[in-house]
């Protein structure tokens, strides 16, 4: 996020995309029911009426994927109408003719063929976000995940750069990110691409640095990203993994197929807190501490390092993932220093790392430390870009509106999207234990409008069977007025009735990110359930 | 110039848009309130916090009376203790007692009732009140109401209403059996609720309380942490008895990013820390079956593993998947392991967003 959580209540409109923040961030939404009570402006643009569409003043029901034609097309509004900030374009950005030439051809109307959403609503929507000052967009993964992820991004990125609401309290561009740690896990180097502190592996006055710090040679040459690792299982490019706090077999795509790659490697190790579908392919399991019997940090969506403290013992020998972390490099003849505390590992870590080399344990307050926090003694930061973009200028990116990689036909007529919901998490090996959350929602299901459902002959509660060109799934039929006609929805948290045996694995051509939002499958009545 | 307000003889500069109540509490001033709530907006319901505002013939509510320039506001004197001792004798006529005639102690989440008895004591003694209140049948999980307890502020359908916004809860039922109640009394797992339990937050008198830690008596010194569930990072209070979590609860509002919330999962959802399926040894295949054993053993042979797939096929056929569940710590370790230990960058975690 460039902008923190709390200016949230002081916004005077909110652009939420991709992002069913009610059930995925329900603290954040907290704030955005706030924001409205008190008069701010809601615009929502999801294929479902999810809560917040109940209290917005305008929704944008589009295809799902079909996020760029939308953005261009407001973006198309804001040029047309010279709703732009010159001067902030003038100041502080580049390139803006390559985008000004981007969306002229993109009118409302085009987008309107595309999206489903009427070109009146997109002029609306464009206005209403240029016009106002305190104007922030707010997005998940309805935005990330899909084979143009990040052309959604530098769609919204021109939005913000047009209109200059960048810098400034209760704006900017706000991605909502999905677990507890994502960020801190990219800030502290599990990429294939940075180390530590975004500094670039291919960059050889970082790898010195490192190699400096660790006392070993390293290598230059960018690593696979998880997406790619997960297809090198399956072409033998990857023969070896291992895998700590995260069951990839229920939560990454095409799980049929990954489920074959597992069966190719020829070493697996698993470190986890409970028994994982994963585990069941590991050579060798290693049982881990959870966040409540260990200390650390983590790092929030708005780039909040807090602490994690112990408040209770691990439960018979399972260890913290630090302490199992720094003896493995050890077995394998690596001199990890004999850390004392997490405490001492952050250190060396911000030492090393310019952008959070003010940050230390001792320093972190009840409210957390901000980062870029630079030296000992900076109070960190809120709200980034104050004076200006931190690259000198922001460059304009253009994107043009391509299809999902796999569309509708007549054999899978159905585009399914998947995601989170507010009892469950994740692959839900946390939650399935939790009492609510299962009798709040025990089982896969499918969400459907009624016409298609009718069209199947379905009602609420009949047992499914979905299929799509990977893999097919039971679960039960939720007729809901949420969904678009054309369109279904199912949550991913129930390895026992395994979503992503459906999804596809195609990933964004920059970041790997999978179309989790967009696969083509078809629902047929379980006649063998009678 | 900064407008100033003069309260129990001091003289102090005041935000425009403060209440007394606010200007009061930053000098220390403790007045005794049960309905106040940072996050909501000011009823004025609980009539507690009254106190004396120069020209105004009867005492005003601070929580609700804006500071204005040139005010005089005294906030303890006998008319006002006695007022607020006779509030008191009316709550106490209508709310469960223990032995020593005193409201109950709601071990979990305590009584803030019992503690303005305790510290202002009661006026005339009056005839309890025998209403018998609507309760429902409830088979939540989480969210548990005694309805005797209740000094009916509104304080949580206030919070149901303005933050949590889904409206849940309301007051039903009329004069001396008004309670708390949902639409036809359902539970609340057949109600719009969430089950985020900020009702049992701002609940003042434990009326409110969870219902997996009823009667457990909150941990004095819980330990602030990090929820390990989304990215928003609410900072949690875990309570601990005998070495087990009893119940989790949010720092003050105005403290940390949370502002005093949670949602059900960082609230409830923490069975799976000291769930019987927990991996509690270290294990390793043997005649394709996971057989417990050492951490020496399962150290060894997973470096033996690794090291074996490295020198068959190079660093770069190992993948290593870190995790953004885990410490920022762990995820540096992690990549280091990567890098420096085996020399690849095969690092990665599910973190596309």
């Amino acid at each position: 996020m460039t902008n923190a959580v709390p200016e949230i209540r002081g916004a005077d409109l909110l652009f939420v995309i991709g992002s069913n923040t009610t059930e995925a961030h329900p603290v954040i939404a907290m704030e955005m029911k706030r924001a409205v009570v008190r008069g701010a402006k809601l615009i929502v643009a999801d294929p479902r009426s999810i809560w917040l569409t109940g209290i917005a003043d305008v929704h944008l029901q589009l295809r799902p994927g079909t996020d760029v034609a939308l953005l261009t097309a407001m973006a198309h509004v804001i040029v047309a109408e010279d709703l732009v900030d010159h001067a902030f374009i003038a100041e502080h950005t580049e390139n803006v003719e390559a985008v000004v030439d981007a969306v002229r051809d993109c009118t409302p109307e085009w987008a309107e063929g595309v999206t489903g959403v009427p070109a009146d609503l997109i002029r609306q929507a464009a206005r209403m976000y240029a016009t106002t000052e305190k104007a922030g967009i707010y997005y998940t993964l309805g935005i990330t995940e899909h084979t143009h992820g990040t052309d959604n991004v530098y769609s919204l990125a021109n939005l913000v750069l047009l209109t200059g609401h960048l810098g400034k309290p209760s704006a900017g561009m706000n991605p909502l990110r999905g677990q507890n740690n994502v960020q801190g896990a990219n800030d502290a180097g599990a990429s294939p691409i940075y180390y530590p502190g975004y500094q670039r592996v291919d960059d050889p006055e970082a790898q010195e640095r490192w190699e400096a710090a660790w006392g070993v040679p390293l290598s230059p040459e960018p690593g696979l990203n998880l997406n790619v690792m997960m297809k090198g299982l399956r072409d033998g490019r990857i023969r070896g993994l291992y895998v700590m706090g995260e069951d990839i077999l229920v939560s990454e795509p095409n799980a049929s197929a990954l489920e074959e790659g597992l069966n190719n490697a020829e070493f697996i190790v698993v470190q986890d807190i409970l028994p994982t579908e994963t585990m069941r392919f590991a050579d060798v399991v290693l049982p881990a501490a959870c966040f409540a019997e260990k200390d650390g940090v983590f790092t929030n969506t708005d780039r909040r390092v807090q602490r994690v403290r112990k408040a209770v013992e691990p439960p018979g020998e399972a260890r913290a993932d630090w302490q199992i972390l720094c003896d493995m490099a050890r077995a394998v003849g690596y001199p990890m220093p004999d850390y004392a505390h997490p405490g001492a590992v952050y250190a060396e870590m911000a030492s090393n790392s310019p952008m959070f080399a003010g940050i230390r344990h001792e320093r972190i307050g009840a409210a957390g430390l901000q980062w870029p926090c630079p030296e000992p003694g900076h109070p960190g930061t809120p709200t980034l870009h104050v004076d200006g973009p931190k690259k000198g200028k922001a460059t304009f990116m253009p994107a043009a509106y391509r299809p999902s990689e796999e569309l509708a036909d007549d054999a899978f007529p159905l585009v399914l999207s998947t995601g989170r919901t507010l009892y469950h998490y994740n692959a839900g090996t946390q939650t399935r234990r939790a009492n609510g959350a299962s009798t709040k929602q025990p089982g896969n299901f499918i969400e459907m409008h009624r016409y298609d459902a009718r069209k199947r002959g379905l009602a609420n509660g009949d047992r499914v069977e979905v299929s799509s060109r990977r893999g097919a799934i039971e679960a039960e039929v939720v007729v809901s007025p949420r969904m678009r006609v054309g369109c279904v929805w199912m949550p991913m948290h129930f390895p026992e009735q395994l979503t992503n045996r459906l999804t596809t694995d195609a990933g964004d051509t920059v970041t790997g990110t999978a179309e989790y939002k967009v696969c083509a499958v078809q629902v047929s009545p379980l006649a063998a359930a009678k | 110039m900064t407008p100033k307000i003069t309260i129990d003889g001091q003289i102090v500069p005041f935000e425009p848009g403060e209440t007394v109540l606010d200007v009061a509490s930053r000098l220390g001033h403790a007045i005794p309130s049960l309905c106040h709530e940072p996050r909501l907006k000011p009823t004025g319901a609980c009539r507690m916090c009254l106190v004396e505002v120069q020209g105004q013939r009867r005492l005003q509510p601070s929580c609700a009376w804006k500071a204005e320039d040139g005010a005089v506001v005294t906030t303890r004197n006998d008319r006002i203790d006695t007022h607020r001792r006779t509030l008191l004798s009316m709550y106490v006529a209508d709310h469960a007692l223990d032995a020593d005639g005193l409201p109950v102690d709601q071990g979990g989440t305590g009584n803030r009732l019992r503690t303005h008895v305790k510290d202002l004591g009661t006026g005339p003694a009056l005839e309890p009140l025998t209403a018998v209140r609507r309760d429902r049948d409830d088979s939540n999980p989480y969210v548990h109401f005694d309805p005797a307890s209740c000094v009916v502020c509104g304080a949580c359908v206030r919070y149901c209403d303005e933050v949590e916004a889904v409206s849940a809860i309301s007051l039903i039922d009329r004069g001396r059996r008004t309670t708390i109640g949902t639409a036809d009394q359902q539970g609340l797992l057949d109600s719009s609720c969430e089950l985020c339990g900020g009702c049992i937050a701002v609940c003042p008198t434990g009326a409110m309380t969870e219902k997996p830690a009823l009667g457990v008596p909150r941990d004095p010194e819980p330990t602030r942490t990090t929820c390990n569930f989304c990215g928003v990072g609410c900072q949690v209070d875990i309570h601990v008895r005998d070495g087990r979590i009893s119940r989790v609860t949010s720092p003050p509002p105005g403290t940390t990013v949370n502002d005093g919330n949670l949602c059900v999962k960082g609230r409830f959802a923490m069975e799976f820390v000291h769930h019987p399926e927990r991996l509690t040894s270290p294990m390793i295949r043997v005649d394709g079956e996971l057989v417990p054993t050492t951490w020496d053993v399962a150290l060894q042979t997973a470096a033996r593993g690794l090291l074996g797939v490295k020198q068959r096929h190079g660093a770069d056929a190992l993948g290593f998947v870190s995790s953004s569940r885990c410490t920022g710590e762990e995820n540096y370790l992690m990549q280091k392991l990567a890098r420096a230990a085996f020399g690849t960058n095969n690092c990665h975690q599910c973190a596309a967003t």
